[in-house]
Formats: structure tokens, sequence, C-alpha cells
């Protein structure tokens, strides 16, 4: 029956065709928000860059000051802070973050020896459904996080830390290479970790009130600016993972519906010819 | 004509002032401090003050600055703030709502930790309704 395998396949277009416009519509809004989320990522940078380097010069000048930020202590538990998605369809974005988390969880001992704070609805959903304990949970804040909800969340973190409740806090989200390539990182918040390599500056600067009091000023603006800048990180990169994998869905549909467009010609023209046949051979009895 | 210097004021959000300056004072949590050019090397913590910007016209030109970090040496000054506000571009209603804000919940009194996140939103509600005032008379 050509033309009714005919119907199934136009309608088979449709669908595909209807699907095609989904991804395409979800491409484009990833690119646009992609640019607003690399521009917000942009201007953050320096400060935190900053706030970074003198946290190490000040390190540098005064290797033996003690500093609840950077001595080794705690009972031995961890607290890992996930940042993955609020939504899906973006590829391997969220589960690449969450395979990074797994391997270090289970370096360190498996679940009972680490608390989670997840950021994101994906990761909250991961981490609840397998039983991890979890610290605190954060969901929808990625897109326009402000400073202030960083602060928020960075004195929660630094609070058990110096408490002792944690021995290390560590940071895992996607960092943002280019639009094509986004790889999942992991980040030691505290202890607070240095650079090695550092030029000395010449003249010794005036701490006021003392090096000590400065740093321990710096270290939650610090880690204030690494939730800050790993979330804005990390929705750029959730936005470009979903840019990708929505541009080969959508590539993937237009080859699906030229093969379809083919195979419905292919019918048509079968289905002509039979008729043809049918006619002229209906003629040539009638004769 | 005093020598001029560069500043550099950053916060998280933007690159607030980026220029040359011959004098800015500042409020650290140690007191007020005028710097000039050739200032010796110093690092200090700022809690939410005013910021004197020396322009041109050889008149200062104000701003509120939230809690940062000064950092000066080489002939040049960075300001890390969380925030800063030229005193002219203060949204002073919103300051005093946010003041309103920040006393009712100090008032509340919830946790120890929402009254010190209240209190510092008070200081610096209160920094910029100052720094505007000083400004308005």
């Amino acid at each position: 029956m050509a033309s009714g395998n005919m119907k199934v396949i136009k309608r088979r277009i449709k669908s595909v065709e209807s699907t095609m416009q989904i991804t395409k519509a979800m491409e484009l809004v990833a690119s646009s928000k992609l640019r607003k989320a690399k521009e917000k990522a942009d201007r953050a940078r320096p400060y935190f860059n900053a706030l970074y380097d003198t946290m190490c010069e000040i390190q540098a000048e005064n290797p033996r000051f003690l500093s609840p930020f950077t001595r080794k202590s705690g009972e031995g538990k961890s607290l890992l802070v996930v940042i993955a998605g609020d939504r899906g369809l973006a590829g391997g974005f969220n589960n690449n973050v969450f395979k990074l988390a797994q391997a270090r969880i289970d370096q360190l001992g498996g679940r009972e020896k680490v608390d989670i704070l997840p950021i994101g609805k994906k990761a909250v959903e991961f981490y609840e459904k397998r039983g991890y304990n979890l610290m605190a949970q954060y969901q929808n804040i990625c897109e326009s996080i402000k400073i202030v909800e960083a602060e928020e969340i960075a004195e929660s973190i630094v609070e058990p830390y110096i408490k002792g409740v944690y021995e290390r806090e560590e940071l895992f989200y996607t960092e943002f290479v280019s639009p094509i390539t986004q790889t999942a990182v992991s980040k030691q918040l505290l202890p607070v970790e240095f650079k090695t390599e550092l030029k000395k500056s010449k003249a010794l600067p005036i701490y006021e009130p003392s090096a000590g009091a400065v740093f321990n000023h710096i270290v939650p603006r610090y880690i204030t600016g690494m939730i800050f800048g790993s979330c804005v990180d990390s929705f750029a990169s959730e936005q470009a993972a979903r840019r990708n994998a929505m541009e080969n869905a959508s590539d993937n549909a237009s080859e699906m519906i030229s093969s379809l467009s083919l195979m419905y010609n292919r019918a048509r023209q079968a289905s002509i010819t039979q008729e043809i046949t049918e006619i002229v051979g209906g003629a040539n009895s009638a004769e | 004509m005093a020598a001029p210097f560069q500043l550099t004021v950053i916060t998280p959000e933007k690159t607030f002032f980026d220029g040359e300056t011959t004098q800015i004072i500042v409020r650290t949590t140690e007191g007020d401090i005028g710097i000039l050019a050739n200032h010796t090397s110093l690092v200090a913590s700022l809690p939410s003050g005013p910021l004197k910007v020396m322009q041109d016209n050889g008149e200062y030109r104000l701003a509120a600055v939230s809690a940062g970090l000064i950092k000066v040496g080489g002939n040049k000054v960075h300001i890390f703030a969380d925030a800063v506000e030229w005193a002219d571009e203060i949204d002073i209603e919103w300051a005093k709502r946010s003041e309103e804000n920040a006393k009712q919940r100090i008032a509340a009194k919830n946790s120890e930790r929402d009254l010190d996140l209240a209190e510092l939103k008070l200081k610096r509600a209160l920094n910029r309704i100052n720094v505007h005032n000083t400004l308005m008379k």
C-alpha cells in the first residue's frame, strides 16, 4: 500500500520537524545566555585574581605566620562543593562533574568521609538520590548569582572549617575553556593553597593593622570569589554544552528529514508509476 | 601641581575607576589615611567608609566604599571593594530601605549569623547614607 506508506513517512517528517524547531530554539537561547555569562565571568576575574595574588604575597613575605585558614586540622571529614546545572539536555555536562567528584569521594574513603554541598538542581537531585549527607543545598542560583549570595555560601563553608568540622574543603565545577571545550575541574578551597612560583617585591609593604589580620580579612572574600567565579563559569559552560548538544540534535534532525523526504518521494513516485501501469493496463484490456 | 599617580578601583562586578589622580583619602580599619604620589608600599583592610578622589579641578569627588582592601606600591594604588558608588549616584531611597530592613532583622534576633549579616548590611547602608548626606551639605 504505497499511499499508506506515504502517510506514515509524512507524519514522521512532521514530528522530526517539530522536534528540530525545539532544538533550534534551545540552541539560540543557550547561545545568547552564553554570551551574557561570559561577559559576567570576564568582569569578575580581575578582582578575584588580585585578591589571590595579594594573599600569596602576604604568605611569601611572612612565611611563618599562622592563620586558621592555612593550618591543617579537623577530624578527617571533607566537604565537597559540587556545582552542576539546573537543567538537563546539555550533553555530558552534569555527568562529567559528578564523575570527577565521584573519583575524589572514592579516594577520600567513601560517602561516610564526605559531606556534599550541591549547587544546581541536578547536583541536588543526584546526591539526594544516592543518600549523601548534604550540608546545605542551593538551586537555581547560578544564572543570576549576586555577590551577596556567593558571600552567604562562602560564610557557611568557612565557619565549619574554622570550627574544625572539616579537614579540607574542595570545589568541583566545569571550567569554561572555550565555546567548544568545557572541562570538569577540582580546586582546593581550604586550607588555602598558594602559588609556588612568585616574584618577590623588593619593598616590604606595611600591613595595616597586621599581615595576619589583612590575610584573614581577605580569605573569606577570596572564597566568595571562588564560589562566585565558579558558578558563573559553570553556568557559561552549561550553556555552551547545551548549545553544542542542541546543535548536534538539530543537525541530526535535518539529516533525518532529508533521508525521510527521499523515502517519501520514492514512495510517491512508486505510487504514481503504479497508477499509470494500472491505467495503461486497464486501457489495453478495454481495447 | 602635585605629582599624579595611577588609581584603580575594582569591584567584582566591574572596574569602577581607572585613571590618574593626585591625592586620595580613604578610611582603613586603623583610621583615615591620605595618599599622595610615591607613597610607600602599603596593604590595608577597608571597612565600609568614604573615599575621596582628587579631581583635575582641585576638588574631591566622594564615593562610598563597602568593605575591601587597599594596596599601594610602585606609584600605583589599587582598591578592591565589594561595592563602590559615587556619592551623586547613590540611590538614597534604596539605602534607607535597606537600613530599615537591616534594623528589623537585628530586632528579630533570628540567629547569631543572621545578626552578623544584618549588622554588616546596616553598616553598608549607613555608610551610603552618610556619604550621600555629606555631599548634600
